[in-house]
């Protein structure tokens, strides 16, 4: 003990005197570059319970997850199993003390099948693998725990909600005890996330403990015994079951008062600028988007809801010029923009904002300035000095924090990429783009650039532009949407009117189910 | 990496310090000498004389410095061209056989035109009918890069060789266009004298060498502010962006790829107007393509940094071949161990410049809940 600070010798002693946790973080402290991602964090998880690590992106749930499980090791403070200290040198050494983390982005091989994943990289194999004993084990194990899952498929062609259970019965194969769920829900519909939740308490309840990372307030209310609060790198608060009120939960995340109610203007609906009319395309033997129609008028937004990978993207770059349908006809204004090519259908008004920000609609390396440049018309030289002043126009009104308008966009937040990618995009020279395609644009914001961002949009629809929202945030749809489509498998299986909007049925077409 | 209880990390740097920039490459050739004379005195040389005489050879006397200038006009070229593509993430390695097709193309259009033409075009249409056919020799390569996604590294590095027996069967097979027909020696034809241009005085520096970094200045400043010097920024950094604001790809791949064997096919030329006149299977000799490639990764692709850097190594060549010349000559090989050294180390050096390194001490604080229970 010679080396522990007063406070540490306090901490053990709050230890020792509870019953053992199954898991305990003490004083964890984890720098990066610039970033204090974790601030002495104390966290404790109890045998058999569900303990949710809550926060806004970047509030440093991810990193002390990864410390938890042997990722990333602590520059200062200890992790503690059942009372003990360990020093975790590798996921694969924190699974051999019964922790797993199943990452937001899976780490399985695509064309293996799902046994062979589960038993991957499992100590005690012997030489020559039995497929059939493995598949038998595998299915076994995830009956246990209401996992309905087919051993002998192929991992590439499971759906994220499916690939999320190959993860969960993977670490628990190997042994876990203890389970640390990444923003699990992030790729998931409604129904998905019930039924993890299933397998989540079917899990607590044989003496397993789980730790839910997510930034979902309104969901992990119900699943978790106790919910820890995280902002900047510290924690601000954890309240028990029962305790928990929705709205102070939300203060601890942000740290003031956020309204979470709808904000809506409407605006009076205008002329139809967009329309698609029975647009299909057809890849590799498949209809990826089949027989699409919709339109969309001046001063409406129109939301395009979906699980992830049912079309989106593709609908967009149809839309965008990207890519040339395979029949049925995309006009604005009614000129076809069929195979015109993503050039012709901006200079026909229309503007994107890509689901992808660093790396589809902003060039990561280059300034700021010169990814203004970028959807501007140039003559044979780069006019640098009027897109200088519209940048640093941009970087005061809409608060960009940025060291100046020569900054690598790859520097900003995500937060501030977005807003330099938006302003392009919406504040086009001359107000000309009156058609604005958005994808998924508040993915992995924080709470306050998720309000610009959605005032922004709104204002655009103010202004009398047409929106198409393409987004897998169901929330963001219903706040922002006048009218709502559902997409899956490439068709549109429902639309309703953003005013009267019965969730729940949105929700079963998002899983096919209607 | 720990040590005992030190622990020594690597941490990106946000932003490197500009004095690094010229600090990481002066402390790899520093290193680079002194793996070299490690070699030197395995070999029964004093590294300190063979150092002060390869560099005296090289870079301090009037004829060190004039032969190192005329051996790095071409030798800018094959940089420039391999700047151009490899900045664009298009590994063009084939400035060797465009080089040489530039000289090929160079001395038919000196044989062939330049009699009929003034003589203050002659050179300037000999120069572009190189960097013509220099282009042309990439052209499939880049077609097939750009449509079908060939690697261009595989397809440009085997027309290389393509190349080289282009040019032994035309002065050694043949007894073709290109053969000097006065002569059974095999040697090329001469050139008409107005595609030469004169040395200045008694050096081997021809005028060439003001062209070459004048055309390093103007691509630099012409990469910076045109239209086409943004588009293939965007796509180096990022082709789906590039794609994104619908910027052809297949137009950029090509001609990006057209240029950088025009450059290389340009220094090919060059040699024709200047010291060779002629088609001259010497040229085969040298490498000044591949070695292009390095002095491009050392000047990090920067078009002007190209210059310095092929002066740099242009130096150690001919300081290299004037340790030869002496009663106990120092083997070529170590000029070129020298070679590899400084490549090795500066790339090797790029850790530092991107990365900071911190030794920490670990001091493990323990917890303990048994003691207290």
């Amino acid at each position: 003990m010679t080396n522990a600070s007063p406070e540490a010798a306090q901490g053990s002693h709050r230890v020792s005197g509870a019953a053992l946790f199954a898991l305990s973080a003490r004083r964890v402290t984890k720098r990066f570059p610039g970033i204090l991602a974790n601030d002495r964090v104390d966290f404790d998880l109890a045998v058999g319970e569900v303990h949710t690590l809550l926060g806004e992106n970047g509030a440093g749930k991810s990193t002390l997850a990864s410390v938890l499980c042997g990722l990333y090791k602590p520059d200062e403070g200890a992790v503690l199993r059942n009372g003990t200290q360990v020093r975790l040198t590798s996921p694969r050494h924190g699974l051999l003390n019964g922790i797993a983390m199943v990452h937001q982005h899976f780490r399985l091989v695509d064309r293996f099948t799902v046994a062979e994943n589960v038993v991957l990289g499992h100590r005690r194999l012997p030489f020559l693998l039995r497929a059939s004993e493995l598949e038998s084990q595998v299915a076994e194990m995830a009956e246990r725990f209401g996992l309905p899952i087919d051993p002998r498929a192929t991992v590439g062609e499971l759906s994220a909600g499916q690939r999320q259970r190959v993860e969960i019965v993977k670490a628990l194969y190997q042994g876990a005890e203890i389970l640390l769920l990444d923003e699990p829900t992030a790729l998931l519909a409604p129904p998905e996330v019930e039924k993890l939740f299933e397998t989540v308490r079917a899990m607590t309840a044989t003496g397993k403990s789980v730790v839910f990372v997510s930034h979902k307030l309104g969901e992990v209310v119900d699943i978790s015994d106790r919910i820890t609060v995280m902002r900047d790198g510290r924690v601000t608060g954890s309240v028990k079951r029962g305790e928990a009120d929705t709205r102070q939960l939300a203060e601890l995340m942000v740290g003031r008062d956020i309204n979470l109610a709808r904000r809506l203007s409407r605006s009076a609906k205008g002329e139809p600028l967009l329309a698609l009319d029975n647009v299909t395309l057809h890849r590799h033997g498949s209809d990826i988007v089949k027989k699409i129609s919709l339109n969309v008028c001046a001063g409406e937004i129109v939301g395009v809801a979906g699980v992830s990978g049912n079309g989106q993207r593709e609908l967009a770059e149809l839309v965008t010029g990207l890519q040339v349908p395979s029949s049925g006809s995309i006009t604005i204004r009614e000129v076809s923009i069929n195979g015109i090519g993503a050039r012709q259908v901006r200079a026909n008004g229309l503007a994107y904002v890509p689901e992808d920000r660093l790396g589809t609609g902003l060039a990561p390396s280059l300034t700021i300035v010169d990814n203004l440049v970028l959807t501007r018309t140039r003559g044979f030289f780069v006019n640098r000095r009027a897109a200088q002043v519209e940048a640093e126009d941009f970087i005061t009104q809409l608060e960009i924090k940025t060291p100046s308008a020569l900054t690598q966009t790859r520097k900003l937040s995500g937060g501030n990429a977005q807003k330099v990618l938006l302003a392009r995009e919406i504040f086009s020279k001359g107000d000309q783009s009156r058609i604005i395609v958005v994808c998924s644009p508040t993915r992995g914001l924080d709470v306050g650039a998720v309000e610009t961002v959605h005032k922004l949009l709104d204002e655009a629809r103010s202004a009398g532009k047409a929106v198409l929202l393409i987004s897998e945030d169901l929330d963001e749809v219903l706040t922002l949407a006048d009218r709502i489509l559902v997409l899956y498998r490439g068709e549109v299986v429902h639309e309703v009117n953003g005013i009267s909007v019965d969730v729940e049925a949105v929700g079963h077409a998002m899983a096919g189910l209607s | 990496m720990i040590i005992g209880r030190t622990r020594i990390e690597l941490e990106p740097r946000l932003n490197s310090p500009r004095w690094l920039v010229l600090a990481v490459p002066l402390a790899s050739v520093f290193l680079a000498l002194s793996v070299g004379g490690i070699f030197l005195m395995l070999n029964g040389h004093s590294p300190v004389q063979t150092y002060s005489k390869l560099l005296s050879s090289g870079y301090t006397t009037f004829y060190g410095i004039t032969d190192t200038l005329g051996l790095a006009t071409p030798l800018i070229c094959t940089g420039l061209a391999a700047a151009f593509a490899f900045r664009m993430n298009l590994f063009n390695i084939g400035e060797e056989g465009q080089m040489y097709l530039g000289m090929i193309g160079g001395a038919w259009a000196g044989i062939a035109l330049a009699d009929h033409l003034p003589a203050l075009v002659a050179v300037p249409v000999v120069l572009a009918i190189g960097a013509l056919t220099g282009g042309l020799w990439v052209l499939v390569p880049a077609v097939l890069r750009a449509k079908l996604g060939t690697s261009e590294i595989v397809s440009t590095l085997l027309l290389n060789y393509v190349a080289l027996n282009l040019v032994n069967y035309f002065i050694f097979g043949s007894r073709g266009f290109f053969r000097d027909p006065s002569t059974s020696f095999p040697q090329g034809r001469a050139v008409s004298a107005n595609a030469r241009l004169g040395n200045f005085g008694t050096t081997n520096t021809y005028p060439t060498l003001v062209i070459a970094a004048l055309l390093a200045i103007v691509l630099w400043w012409f990469i910076r502010n045109s239209n086409y010097g943004y588009e293939t920024s965007v796509y180096a950094d990022s082709p789906n962006t590039a794609r994104y604001a619908g910027m052809n790809a297949t137009r950029l791949t090509i001609s990006v790829l057209l240029v950088s064997g025009a450059l290389a096919g340009l220094g090919g030329a060059m040699y024709v107007v200047g010291p060779a006149g002629k088609v001259d299977p010497g040229l085969l000799q040298i490498g000044l393509g591949y070695a292009g490639i390095v002095v491009a990764s050392l000047a990090r692709y920067n078009f002007v940094a190209v210059v310095i850097t092929a002066i740099l190594f242009a130096g150690l060549r001919i300081g290299g071949a004037a340790l030869q010349i002496s009663s106990n000559p120092v083997p070529i090989a170590i000029a070129v161990v020298l070679q590899g050294s400084v490549l090795l180390f500066a790339l090797g050096g790029e850790i530092f410049r991107r990365n900071r390194i911190r030794i920490r001490r670990t001091q493990p604080v323990v917890f303990s809940t048994k003691a207290d229970a």
